[in-house]
C-alpha cells in the first residue's frame, strides 16, 4: 500500500457550496441535483464570463484547496471522464454543417484546458497533467497524483476531479450518476492531515455502486470512521486503508 | 513516500506505426532518408482547402468485434503498433499476471473522426449513427481498449495534454513501476487525422500552406499527422533506458507557448538534473519543431541558454506531420531507434528536412544533415503542448 497523506479537501455541487455543507451531506449523502455552477468571483471579469460550468468548477475546488500562497507552488493533477466533450460536441455540430469553428473555443475543448486556465490563474509552472480512466477516472487520478509525489516527494500535489452532464446529444449514453460536482484534495507524502493508504488489487465480486460519483463517495469515507474503501466494478479494485 | 534506490525503466520493446510505415524496420531507414513521401493533400477535411497531412495510408486491422463499442480509427491505429509487441507483452502476462501489468496511452483526439460521422448522422437525421459508442469518443477508452483487448487488470488510464500527452504517458508509467504498483507498463499514444483538429488549427491559423518547413526563414506553419507509438515498459537494468524527465507549466497562454521559453528551459533543465547529465553529454536532440514562428524562436532560445550550442538536432514533423497528442511517443519512439541502431560507437542522427534557408535568429542551433554520424550518448526529445504542458524525455543506453 501507498501512504499519502491528505492535507485539505475542497467539493462542490450544486448547494453543496462550503465545508459544512458537505459535512452535512457526507453524514447523511443523497443524490445532488445535476446542473449549477459555482460563482468563481475569484477569477478575472472577463475570464469568468469565458469559462464553462466544468472550469468554474474545476477552478473553485483548486482555490479552495490550497492556501494563496501554494496555489503557484502545487503540482497538479485534472481528473474529468468527459472533461469538455460538451464543448468538442459543439464543435462537432458546426462542423457538420459546414460552418467554420472558433479559434478560442477551439483551444478552450482540449481535455487540459483546465489545467492550463489553472496554471495561469495561479501563476504556476509546476508539473500538471489530465487524465481520464472511463468509469475509473477518480481512482486513476489519484493513482496519477502519486506519481507525481514519486517523482517530486517534497512536492504537495493538487487533485482536482470534476464532470458535468454530457448534453444532450449523448445524454443516456453513459450509466452513471448525473451530477455536476468536483473535489479537490491536496496530497502530500508527509506532514499533517489524514493518513490514508492506497493500493489496487483484484476485482470480482462487484463493489456496490453508489448513487453519486466515485469522487464523493472518496470524500464520504473520508470523512467517516469506516476504516477502509474499495471503489471499481471491473477487474481491478482500488482500495483505501486508514491506518490505526 | 519511499523512493526506489535504483529507478530503473527500461523501454523493453518499441510498436509504431505512422505515414512512413507500418514497423520500425520499414519507418528507421526513411527517417534516415529524410523521406516525406508521406504527405498527402485531402480535400475532405477543410472545406475548401487541399489540405496536405502525414496519413497512415492503407487497411489498418480490425478492431476485434467483441470489442466493437471501442471500434474507431484512433484504436485500430493503436492496434497496428500494438501487434507488433505481442510476442513480448504475452510472455510478460505469462511472467508477471495480468494483474501486475498497467496501460497508460496519450491521445488528443481519441475516436473523435468517427464521431463526426456519428454527429453527422445526428444533425441530418435527428439519431447517432448507430455504430458509435461513446466508449470510442472518450479520452479514458484509448487506455481502455487496449487494457480490454489484453485482458490487463493493473490500472490503465489516458494522459491527454495536448501535445505532451505521449511523453507524459511514459513519464507516468516510470512512476507507476517505481511505485511498484505495476511490474510492467504498456504505454504510448496515438492520434488520428480528423475534421475537429484540421479545422481548430485552420482556425488558428497555424497550418501550413504545404509540408511544414521547421527553422526556416520561409516556415508557415504545422503540419498535422497521425499515428500510434508503443512501448513495453518494465523496471529491468539495462537496454535502452528512460533516465530523465522534465516537466513544466507556462502559466502564459492556451494556445500560444511563452516567447522567451521558459517553460521548455524548465522542462530541458529538470531531464538533465533528473538523468545527471550535463547538456554537452546530450548526444542528439528531437526538437519540438512544429515550424511555427513562435514555437521554432522560443524552443531555439530556450536551448541557447542551457546549451549554447545546441547537439546535432532535428524536427521530424517534417517527415511524419505532427502527430499532436501522440507526438511525445513518436519522438521518443524515433529517439529510441537511434539508440538502438548505434553502432562502433556511433548513432546517427535523424536528419533536419527543411528547405536548407536557415531562420538567422535561431540561433546555436546545429541541425542535423543528411549521412551525419555522432558519438553516441544520451538523446533528448522535447514535447509542448497547448495549454503550456510541458514535458522532456532523455533516453539513454544500448538494446539489450
Amino acid at each position: 500500500m501507498i501512504p499519502v497523506h491528505v492535507q485539505k479537501w475542497a467539493a462542490w455541487a450544486p448547494g453543496h457550496e462550503d465545508a459544512q455543507a458537505w459535512r452535512g451531506w457526507c453524514a447523511e449523502p443523497r443524490p445532488l441535483a445535476a446542473e449549477g455552477r459555482p460563482e468563481a468571483s475569484f477569477l478575472p471579469a472577463l475570464l469568468r464570463r469565458r469559462c464553462s460550468a466544468l472550469t468554474r468548477i474545476m477552478l473553485t475546488v483548486a482555490f479552495d484547496c490550497c492556501e494563496p500562497e501554494q496555489r503557484a507552488r502545487v503540482g497538479s493533477v485534472f481528473a474529468s471522464r468527459h472533461g469538455n466533450i460538451n464543448e468538442s460536441i459543439e464543435l462537432l455540430e458546426r462542423l457538420a454543417q459546414q460552418l467554420p469553428l472558433s479559434p478560442t473555443r477551439f483551444s478552450h475543448s482540449v481535455h487540459n484546458a483546465q489545467a492550463g486556465l489553472f496554471s495561469i490563474a495561479a501563476g504556476n509552472r509546476r508539473a500538471s497533467s489530465s487524465i481520464a480512466a472511463e468509469a475509473e477516472t477518480f481512482a486513476c487520478g489519484y493513482l496519477e497524483a502519486l506519481t507525481f509525489l514519486e517523482r517530486e516527494p517534497e512536492s504537495p500535489v493538487l487533485l482536482v476531479m470534476a464532470d458535468v452532464p454530457l448534453s444532450a446529444a449523448f445524454a443516456g449514453l453513459v450509466d452513471e450518476p448525473v451530477t455536476s460536482y468536483g473535489l479537490g484534495l491536496l496530497l502530500a507524502s508527509e506532514g499533517p492531515g489524514t493518513r490514508l493508504d492506497f493500493g489496487i488489487g483484484a476485482g470480482g465480486s462487484a463493489a456496490p455502486r453508489t448513487p453519486w460519483p466515485d469522487a464523493l463517495e472518496f470524500l464520504r469515507w473520508l470523512e467517516s470512521p469506516e476504516p477502509r474503501l474499495a471503489l471499481g466494478t471491473g477487474p481491478r479494485r482500488f482500495e483505501w486503508a486508514k491506518p490505526v | 513516500m519511499p523512493r526506489m534506490a535504483t529507478r530503473s525503466c527500461s523501454l523493453a520493446a518499441l510498436g509504431m506505426v505512422n505515414a512512413l510505415g507500418r514497423h520500425p524496420d520499414e519507418i528507421w531507414p526513411r527517417l534516415l532518408r529524410g523521406d516525406q513521401s508521406g504527405f498527402r493533400a485531402r480535400e475532405d477535411l477543410v472545406p475548401g482547402r487541399a489540405l496536405v497531412v502525414a496519413e497512415v495510408a492503407g487497411e489498418l486491422p480490425a478492431v476485434p468485434d467483441r470489442l466493437r463499442h471501442y471500434a474507431c480509427r484512433n484504436n485500430s491505429l493503436t492496434l497496428a503498433a500494438l501487434e507488433q509487441i505481442e510476442k513480448p507483452i504475452s510472455d510478460l502476462i505469462q511472467a508477471v499476471g495480468r494483474q501486475r501489468i498497467g496501460v497508460v496511452m496519450g491521445t488528443s483526439t481519441s475516436g473523435v473522426s468517427d464521431a463526426e460521422i456519428a454527429i453527422r448522422h445526428r444533425v441530418e437525421t435527428g439519431s447517432l449513427a448507430r455504430s458509435f459508442h461513446y466508449a470510442q469518443l472518450e479520452f479514458g477508452g484509448v487506455a481502455g481498449f487496449v487494457a480490454e483487448l489484453l485482458g490487463l487488470a493493473g490500472p490503465a488510464y489516458t494522459i491527454s495534454t495536448a501535445c505532451s500527452s505521449g511523453a507524459r504517458a511514459l513519464v507516468s508509467a516510470r512512476s507507476l513501476l517505481a511505485l511498484g504498483v505495476c511490474d510492467a507498463v504498456i504505454a504510448g499514444a496515438t492520434d488520428s487525422l480528423c475534421g475537429l483538429t484540421t479545422n481548430g488549427f485552420a482556425a488558428l491559423q497555424v497550418l501550413s500552406a504545404g509540408i511544414t518547413n521547421p527553422s526556416s526563414l520561409r516556415r508557415d506553419g504545422l503540419t498535422l499527422g497521425e499515428g500510434s507509438a508503443l512501448f513495453l515498459v518494465t523496471p529491468e537494468a539495462g537496454g535502452i533506458q528512460l533516465c530523465g524527465v522534465g516537466e513544466s507549466s507556462e502559466a502564459h497562454h492556451m494556445s500560444a507557448p511563452d516567447p522567451d521559453g521558459l517553460g521548455a528551459e524548465h522542462a530541458m533543465r529538470g531531464a538533465l538534473a533528473d538523468a545527471r547529465l550535463r547538456p554537452e553529454q546530450i548526444a542528439y536532440l528531437n526538437l519540438h519543431g512544429t515550424g511555427t514562428s513562435l514555437n521554432d524562436r522560443m524552443e531555439s532560445s530556450a536551448i541557447a541558454r542551457v546549451f549554447g550550442v545546441s547537439p546535432a538536432c532535428s524536427s521530424t514533423k517534417s517527415l511524419v506531420g505532427h502527430t499532436l497528442g501522440a507526438a511525445g511517443a513518436m519522438e521518443a519512439g524515433f529517439c529510441w531507434l537511434v539508440l538502438h541502431e548505434a553502432s562502433a560507437g556511433e548513432i546517427a542522427p535523424i536528419p533536419h528536412v527543411y528547405d536548407g534557408e536557415l531562420d538567422p535568429e535561431l540561433l546555436g542551433l546545429r541541425l542535423a544533415a543528411p549521412g551525419l554520424r555522432a558519438p553516441a550518448g544520451p538523446v533528448m526529445t522535447n514535447s509542448f503542448g497547448f495549454g503550456g504542458n510541458n514535458c522532456t524525455l532523455i533516453l539513454a543506453g544500448s538494446p539489450a
